[in-house]
């Protein structure tokens, strides 16, 4: 079964032959947001689990990953055409003074899988892009992350400028990164720290939900 | 047919040999494990053993090493060896034994702040080291990492860090020249180096420049600073992540006095890399983690008596070495390597890191999981990540790097076979590698006679150019793609 094999690929970090298996998927004629659902995320889903559950680390869901980005390339023409309906909008960055990326990518990753809608404000973001973005693009939550001590404080700003702004009845305000705490989302009076990748993505969907 | 009889700790063997045969070449056709870090270039002193019977005389390269080298000496007939100073194998490291060539202008002392150790040597006028002595950075306490203690200095502890690490200076000092006969008071000038943030930490200066992006440092030093009430000269930093420790450690390399293309790794939680091309120097630096010093290691560990340091497969089975031959305490960057590597050899690791079960066994009870596997991988994505994207950004061929100068203790101790295994390093490295020790201090000692060293790592520094790899996709890729083996 040719789905199956692209969740396993996928699980086993194999980008080409997930593009492979994706590119024969969609040849013989299945529907791309079959491929998606019951390949690409089912895979990416397991992945989440394990992750959570503490079985797998960062290595594996990176790489598993890469194979989801290079199967969902292949997939996203055609999504478009059919115009899929999202569970939700969510904007993500990295936040002022800060580039490192590869945890906020992770996330971005986890969210898409989750089948929501993201709108990457890339790295070294000010709390204002953050604000803004959310209100022009109607978006449900907004995800901070940083990964230097030093900038952690820029989440507090983002809480307070949403805040002036009236949006916090709308938009969540969630945040992560290796120096972040609950103690610390607590003390800023964001509305969720989540541990890893796939709890976020819960999170946030669960946000879009409500 | 002429007979080499060689004496390990664990064995001995009786290894039959024809013609005249290398004893590095005879012992590694027997499937003896023996370090050869410079690949047989008589450079790196690793190979040290002790040679009785028919033999070369010794050739200029050991004379230069100071004792017979396996890569280097040639069995001629019977012979008796031994591998020498088994419990420090890796005693020996060219350029250590570095000492001011100029008349200094009286006792002067060079210090080498590292974010985790502190070393400093002492000298006499002439040039002859009178002491020295390394500690652990006491600033650790509140941060192990540099931005946690600019973080900190920020928020108000930068009095309190310089003092610790000021006092630590003064302890350290106090030991080198208490071994040497002498007062501190006698010192007359100090070179001290150390990363940016080090130095930033040392001078009390605010940090605040270097604690967020554009980590646009408001001073480079290269200056003159008082220490103790006499004159410390800060050598050049090339910017907010790449120090004057790097500075330093070129010098101490000279590899910026040649043509060659060469690189240069300071493997440590941070990852510093510099290339030397035509002239032009390209400086980066990448988070590697605490994995290769033993952090975020279940059974991690520093350089320490009893920390497994070498492991090899002979016959199918796992052989481990400890430091100072103890009962295994736990596992260093080196030994982790090793582990990872004989691992992917054995096959009890795929290419993709996983392992059956939740643990290999390596020594004793220290045993590698497959957590530390996941830890090791990021690291080792990150410096690899961090070679290839600096390379490409200056147009560099892998092949055309003739030299490669690791740095620091890490770099000195591990196995170049096994970083090349795991994906460390490349494997085109193979040969090429040159273990400098703590480069940063012995460039450091080079700046306290003659001015003309610390005008070469102003000019250095202010000609580098920087590499900014965060936030690039295209190191993103190359990470992830470093992750397997």
């Amino acid at each position: 079964m040719i789905l199956q094999d692209i969740s396993l690929q996928l699980q086993a970090g194999k980008a080409k032959l997930v593009k492979e298996l994706v590119q024969s998927a969609i040849d013989q004629g299945l529907a791309p947001e079959v491929i998606l659902n019951d390949g690409l995320l089912a895979g990416m889903d397991v992945i989440g689990k394990k992750f959570k559950e503490g079985t797998i680390f960062v290595p594996e869901v990176l790489v598993a990953a890469r194979a989801m980005n290079m199967g969902a390339a292949l997939l996203k023409p055609l999504l478009v055409k059919e115009g899929i309906p999202s569970a939700g909008k969510v904007c993500i960055g990295t936040v002022k003074g800060d580039l490192h990326d590869i945890g906020k990518n992770l996330v971005k990753m986890m969210l898409e899988s989750k089948g929501l809608e993201v709108v990457d404000l890339g790295t070294d973001v000010s709390a204002e892009t953050f604000v803004e973005t959310a209100i022009a693009e109607n978006c449900k939550v907004i995800c901070c992350s940083a990964l230097l001590t030093t900038t952690m404080d820029v989440m507090g700003e983002v809480v307070s400028l949403a805040g002036e702004k009236g949006i916090r009845q709308q938009v969540k305000i969630m945040i992560g990164g290796a120096p972040v705490t609950e103690e610390f989302c607590k003390q800023i009076g964001a509305d969720a720290y989540t541990e890893d990748a796939a709890s976020a993505a819960d999170m946030a969907l669960a946000f879009c939900k409500a | 047919m002429p007979v080499l009889h060689w004496k390990t700790a664990q064995k001995e063997y009786t290894l039959l040999f024809e013609g005249t045969p290398k004893v590095a070449d005879l012992l590694r056709e027997q499937g003896i494990p023996f370090p050869a870090p410079c690949g047989g270039k008589g450079t790196c002193g690793k190979c040290a053993v002790v040679l009785e019977g028919a033999v070369s005389a010794p050739n200029e390269a050991e004379k230069k090493a100071g004792c017979r080298l396996a890569c280097q000496a040639v069995l001629l007939g019977e012979a008796w060896g031994a591998p020498l100073r088994e419990d420090a194998p890796f005693a020996r490291v060219e350029g250590t034994d570095y000492r001011p060539d100029t008349p200094l202008q009286g006792i002067s002392a060079a210090i080498d702040i590292g974010t985790t150790t502190v070393a400093l040597k002492v000298f006499g006028e002439d040039g002859s080291l009178l002491g020295e002595a390394s500690g652990l950075n006491p600033q650790r306490v509140y941060a192990a990492d540099v931005i946690g203690r600019i973080d900190a200095a920020l928020k108000g502890k930068g009095e309190e860090l310089q003092n610790a690490i000021l006092d630590r200076m003064d302890t350290l000092l106090a030991a080198a020249c208490q071994a040497g006969g002498i007062e501190k008071e006698d010192i007359v000038s100090f070179a001290v180096t150390g990363n940016t943030a080090m130095l930033y930490l040392l001078t009390g200066r605010s940090p605040a420049s270097i604690a967020t992006f554009p980590f646009r440092s408001e001073t480079l030093f290269g200056e003159t600073w008082e220490l103790f009430g006499k004159p410390a000269y800060l050598p050049s930093c090339m910017n907010a992540f790449v120090g004057a420790d790097i500075t330093c450690a070129l010098l101490a390399s000279g590899m910026c006095e040649k043509e060659e293309t060469a690189l240069l790794c300071d493997v440590g939680t941070n990852g510093e890399i510099a290339l030397w091309k035509d002239g032009k120097l390209y400086v980066t630096s990448t988070a590697a983690g605490p994995a290769f010093e033993g952090a975020e290691i279940s059974r991690g560990c520093g350089y320490i008596p009893g920390a497994v340091d070498r492991l090899w497969m002979a016959n199918g089975k796992l052989y481990a070495h400890t430091v100072g031959d103890l009962p295994a305490v736990g596992i260093c960057g080196s030994g982790l390597l090793d582990a990872v590597a004989c691992f992917l050899e054995s096959e009890e690791l795929d290419e993709t890191g996983a392992m059956d079960g939740d643990f290999l066994p390596i020594a004793g009870d220290v045993t590698l999981t497959q957590k530390d596997v996941r830890a090791l991988q990021l690291a080792k994505a990150a410096i690899a990540a961090g070679i290839e994207i600096l390379l490409a950004r200056a147009g560099v061929k892998e092949r055309e790097i003739a030299d490669v100068y690791l740095a620091g203790g890490f770099g000195t101790h591990l196995s170049p076979e096994s970083a090349v295994k795991i994906g460390l390093l490349p494997r085109s490295f193979l040969g090429k590698i040159i273990p400098l020790g703590n480069a940063a201090l012995q460039g450091a000692c080079m700046l306290l006679g003659d001015p003309a060293p610390r005008e070469k790592c102003n000019s250095l520094a202010a000609s580098s150019i920087h590499v900014e790899l965060g936030g690039s996709a295209d190191f993103n890729d190359a990470f992830v793609e470093h992750m397997f083996f």
